[in-house]
């Protein structure tokens, strides 16, 4: 078994090279893995900024530059007391230091000649000259005090602009050196650190773990009935003679082009008939049929050769063994990619939840509603969003990994048949 | 065989009389069952008819009612031709009785609440649905076997023993056991168990018809058992067509010609929907008249173009078929153009190419809820990445000298003239990588003879592309605008969630309005159905013409290439 796979691949393998053209310059080779590669960070870069997103705290995430990787300020102890870490100049040179006291009193001096090289420093540590200078700024001249500012060491003399207040920094290893600076534009000192508490914070909300288990089983049972029905349809299709069975086939052909919307009104009204609405029955049962499923199957079924069934005997009960021990088992790939296709749709579905199942309804709720829900309650919390949505994401991108080959090249060739 | 079933049916007389002496002991009970239900199924038709049974009107009485007639009937000329040993009262005796079986197993278990019951089973299923996990894990250990040498059989054994062991658990876990209690606990009541008995009964005719012995004793020919097997292979499926599709399509389209809110009578207001869809009015506006003046009632300003004045009685489906066009027309063509470029640049024999097509198809399995929300925070005007990645592009743009442009941060979300806009960008993000794959796929079926002759005559891999690649890929390329067109058209959940609920989901100003968002809105949230369905069934037509385009471009294509 392995090995004929293993020829059909090598096989494949060598018909791609010789049809596709050949590339000689290393220079178009590169250029090519440049846009290939340029466009696959385009299409990873919002899973990144999701992955990351989905650890930060709420302020991180409303961050202006905003940055992929969670961050946390990172706090010192000086003398017994727990204190955030800010990058400030002290003596001229730019130190990691603990904020030990804020609101204090200060003034924001500039050079007379260059008022935007702006230096924030406490009134209490500078001394006043008398004398004053008029400056002009925004079209009005103003006069302004000249202080003894002490700026790295040296005493320099500068316009005051105005009133502020500053923070007064201390380097925890050294308690002697210490500066200040305004503490809302001073650098905090940051690390990467990861909230994963986020996770179990968000399945605890509304029900977000249940409305995944409930997806999943709503998936489980859409996926199983559509191949059951499909098989059985393909089957009936393809290798059957009954009346109708081609005219019923175009029908099915042309429902496939039919919008979800047009059925969408009936079926709610024939789901409030039933007393079905706003229960997780309302997602599985109209959904184990699909014409395109039943078109999948019989067109690899008519692939299937016929002396293979014509070696079992064909009468009425033993159709069904056929089926299943001789059809069934050559129809793997055909099978995968319905089963792919099916699992999407199931997984992926919000319009037909969004109607059918109250949005207060938590115990029939799945993951599209949940996550829409949780995108209008938490929109002050995007990290909660985010690792909803990561959390969403996990079983369709580990079935993609999984079955990989299944998604990508079968999907491709059943489209197009 | 063949013979035997022509004699039958055209001497029904002899054979009839000769049937009564070596009919089987089942025999008379089946057809008596038959007869039983012709009976039942006519006074059934005739009471839903007067409208005595059920109480129904309007055109359900009269499809219910003729489809009860039409299957007592049927059983009627089967229990004849049953006496008569015909296939065909065999054939309508085995599909009348799964017919009952099935509708009355239906209403047994309607009854019963095991339909609306998966919510029980939903709250069982969340304390055990880490044993899927261990089913998995056994799945996986079977499948990889292979690779533990000499003891893969005992591998594969043993994997398959969690992974049945791991089922087992979780059938117990969400309440196989307690379930068929309860299921036969509730079979007493009266209102189950009365389907439930006809049910079994229909179920037991069914399989005794079935049965080869019955085949013989009607003469079954090979041709006519492939025909029943064919139904009966085919019924889980041609019910699932006519109950959840050809059902509420006819259901939709009677809908779209009345007035309903869902709840109370429904209405015929013949073609008034279509008409307040289309409802134009062209006029001009004098001197010293406001517009107001010359609108007839009910009718809004559309365009107006100096004193010209378009106006529609349904302002919105115009405003959503423009945004809808508009989209289109963008979006589809940044969905396929680049996948068309991505593919053949995929198509090189390079190495790492199934890496790229597998990132590139990542989008289209993460769902487009999560990707859309995804975006929504991206968008943010201030603390964005588009914004920021714009910022810093146009910095580099203005590092060239003399250069100095103000770089565009639009509020992509809030203002009405980008909101379209950023839905078409989340949509042709999410529908490249798949139209890529689609590309890829078609250009592998490209014969390699033909790039081998164009080689030999000295042209270069653009002269290949153009003149080979692309035309020979006109098929696929019809198949892959087609369904992006289609799919876009449809639009409803990008905006739907990029703009609910901070604001109505059709966006600032309705800039994002669509046809499906206004269906929406006016089925689902103002009620009115009717006219919901009648903008469904709008909307279908413009997909219907697109399609026919599609099919007639296509099979123009297959005259002229001869292929």
């Amino acid at each position: 078994m392995t090995t004929t796979a293993q020829q059909t691949r090598a096989e494949k393998r060598a018909a791609k090279k010789a049809k596709s053209g050949s590339v000689t310059s290393v220079w178009t080779k590169v250029g090519i893995y440049l846009v290939l590669s340029l466009v696959a960070a385009m299409m990873l870069f919002p899973f990144i900024f999701m992955l990351g997103t989905s650890a930060k705290t709420a302020s991180d995430s409303f961050r202006f530059p905003p940055r992929v990787l969670p961050r946390d300020p990172v706090l010192s102890e000086f003398q017994g007391e727990v204190v955030p870490l800010f990058v400030v100049p002290i003596a001229g040179q730019d130190r990691s230091a603990a904020l030990v006291e804020e609101g204090i009193r200060a003034g924001l001096f500039a050079p007379s000649d260059n008022l935007q090289e702006t230096y924030a420093w406490p009134l209490d540590l500078v001394e006043a000259t008398g004398a004053t200078v008029d400056v002009v700024i925004e079209g009005e001249t103003e006069t302004l005090e000249i202080f003894r500012v002490p700026v790295n060491a040296e005493v320099v003399e500068l316009a005051k602009i105005r009133n502020t207040s500053v923070g007064r920094f201390v380097d925890v290893d050294n308690p002697s050196a210490e500066g200040f600076g305004v503490v809302r534009t001073s650098q905090p000192v940051e690390e990467i650190s990861f909230h994963w508490s986020n996770y179990s914070e968000v399945l605890g909300i509304r029900s977000f773990d249940r409305a995944i288990t409930n997806t999943i089983l709503v998936t489980i049972l859409v996926v199983g009935g559509q191949i059951f029905t499909s098989i059985m349809g393909g089957y009936a299709f393809a290798r059957l003679k009954w009346t109708g069975r081609d005219k019923l086939f175009v029908m099915y052909l042309g429902s496939i082009m039919i919008p979800f919307v047009v059925l969408i009104i009936p079926l709610f009204q024939i789901m409030v008939k039933l007393d079905w609405n706003n229960t997780l029955g309302v997602l599985v049962w109209p959904f184990f049929y699909t014409a395109y499923g039943t078109f999948l199957m019989r067109q690899f079924f008519l692939s299937i050769p016929k002396d293979l069934e014509e070696a079992a005997v064909v009468d009425g009960a033993k159709r069904w063994r056929i089926l299943w021990t001789i059809f069934v088992p050559l129809s793997w790939p055909a099978i995968a990619t319905l089963a792919t296709f099916s699992f999407l749709y199931a997984w992926n579905s919000f319009i037909w939840p969004l109607v059918a199942v109250d949005i207060g309804n938590e115990d029939s709720s799945v993951l599209t509603i949940a996550l829409s829900t949780l995108g209008g309650q938490g929109a002050d919390q995007p990290q909660l969003i985010f690792a909803g949505v990561t959390l969403a994401m996990v079983v369709p991108m580990l079935v993609f990994i999984a079955a990989q080959k299944y998604f990508v090249e079968n999907v491709a060739s059943s489209g197009l048949k | 065989m063949t013979e035997r079933s022509i004699t039958t049916e055209h001497e029904p007389g002899p054979v009839l009389q000769d049937s009564q002496s070596d009919a089987p002991r089942w025999f008379l009970p089946v057809v008596a069952l038959l007869a039983l239900t012709a009976v039942g199924a006519l006074v059934a038709g005739v009471l839903v008819f007067t409208g005595t049974l059920w109480g129904l009107n309007g055109l359900a009485r009269l499809l219910v009612g003729a489809f009860l007639i039409a299957i007592g009937g049927g059983a009627a000329l089967g229990v004849r031709d049953s006496l008569a040993r015909a296939h065909r009262g065999r054939a309508i005796g085995v599909l009348v009785n799964y017919l009952v079986a099935i509708v009355f197993g239906f209403v047994a278990l309607q009854n019963m609440g095991v339909f609306i019951g998966l919510d029980a089973l939903g709250d069982r299923f969340f304390n055990a649905v880490w044993l899927l996990l261990v089913i998995a894990l056994g799945w996986i250990l079977a499948s990889q076997s292979e690779r533990f040498g000499t003891r893969a059989a005992t591998v594969n054994r043993v994997g398959r023993w969690i992974a049945a062991i791991g089922g087992l658990v979780l059938l117990v876990g969400v309440g196989l056991i307690p379930g068929v209690i309860e299921f036969f606990v509730r079979l007493i009541a009266l209102d189950v168990f009365i389907p439930f008995a006809i049910a079994v009964a229909g179920g037991a005719g069914f399989w005794m018809l079935r049965r080869d012995e019955a085949a013989a004793l009607f003469g079954t020919t090979q041709d006519q058992a492939e025909a029943l097997d064919g139904f009966l292979f085919a019924s889980p499926n041609v019910l699932g067509f006519l109950a959840f599709f050809a059902g509420p399509l006819i259901f939709s389209f009677y809908v779209s010609f009345t007035s309903w809110d869902g709840l109370t009578d429904i209405q015929w207001i013949g073609l008034d929907n279509y008409a307040r869809i289309f409802g134009l009015q062209f006029t001009s506006v004098g001197d010293g008249q406001a517009v107001t003046d010359v609108l007839k009632q009910n009718y809004q300003e559309l365009i107006r173009w100096g004193d010209f004045v378009i106006a529609a009685r349904d302002r919105l489906f115009w405003v959503g078929l423009r945004n809808i066009i508009v989209f289109s027309v963008t979006a589809v063509p940044l969905a396929v153009f680049p996948g068309l470029v991505l593919a053949a640049f995929l198509n090189q024999k390079l190495p790492g190419v199934k890496f790229f097509r597998a990132v590139y198809f990542i989008p289209a399995v993460a769902g487009v809820v999560g990707i859309s929300l995804i975006w929504k925070q991206m968008f943010n005007a201030t603390v964005g990445f588009v914004n920021f990645g714009i910022v810093k592009l146009f910095d580099l743009i203005n590092l060239v000298p003399g250069v100095d442009v103000v770089e565009p941060v639009p509020e992509w979300l809030s203002n009405s003239r980008v909101a379209l806009f950023s839905v078409v960008i989340v949509f042709a993000w999410q529908a490249v990588g798949f139209n890529t794959v689609l590309f890829l796929a078609g250009m592998q079926g490209i014969s390699a003879s033909l790039y081998e002759a164009a080689s030999i005559d000295g042209a270069g891999a653009w002269s290949k592309f153009w003149n080979i690649t692309v035309p020979m890929l006109r098929p696929t390329t019809l198949f892959v605008v087609a369904t992006t067109t289609i799919l876009a058209l449809q639009l409803f959940n990008e905006p739907f969630i990029l703009f609910s609920p901070q604001q109505q989901p059709s966006g600032p100003n309705n800039a994002t309005l669509t046809p499906v968002i206004q269906l929406y809105q006016e089925g689902f949230q103002r009620f009115n159905q009717g006219f919901a369905s009648a903008l469904a069934w709008v909307l279908f037509g413009i997909i219907f013409s697109i399609t026919i385009l599609y099919f007639r471009r296509q099979r123009e294509d297959d005259g002229t290439l001869g292929t």
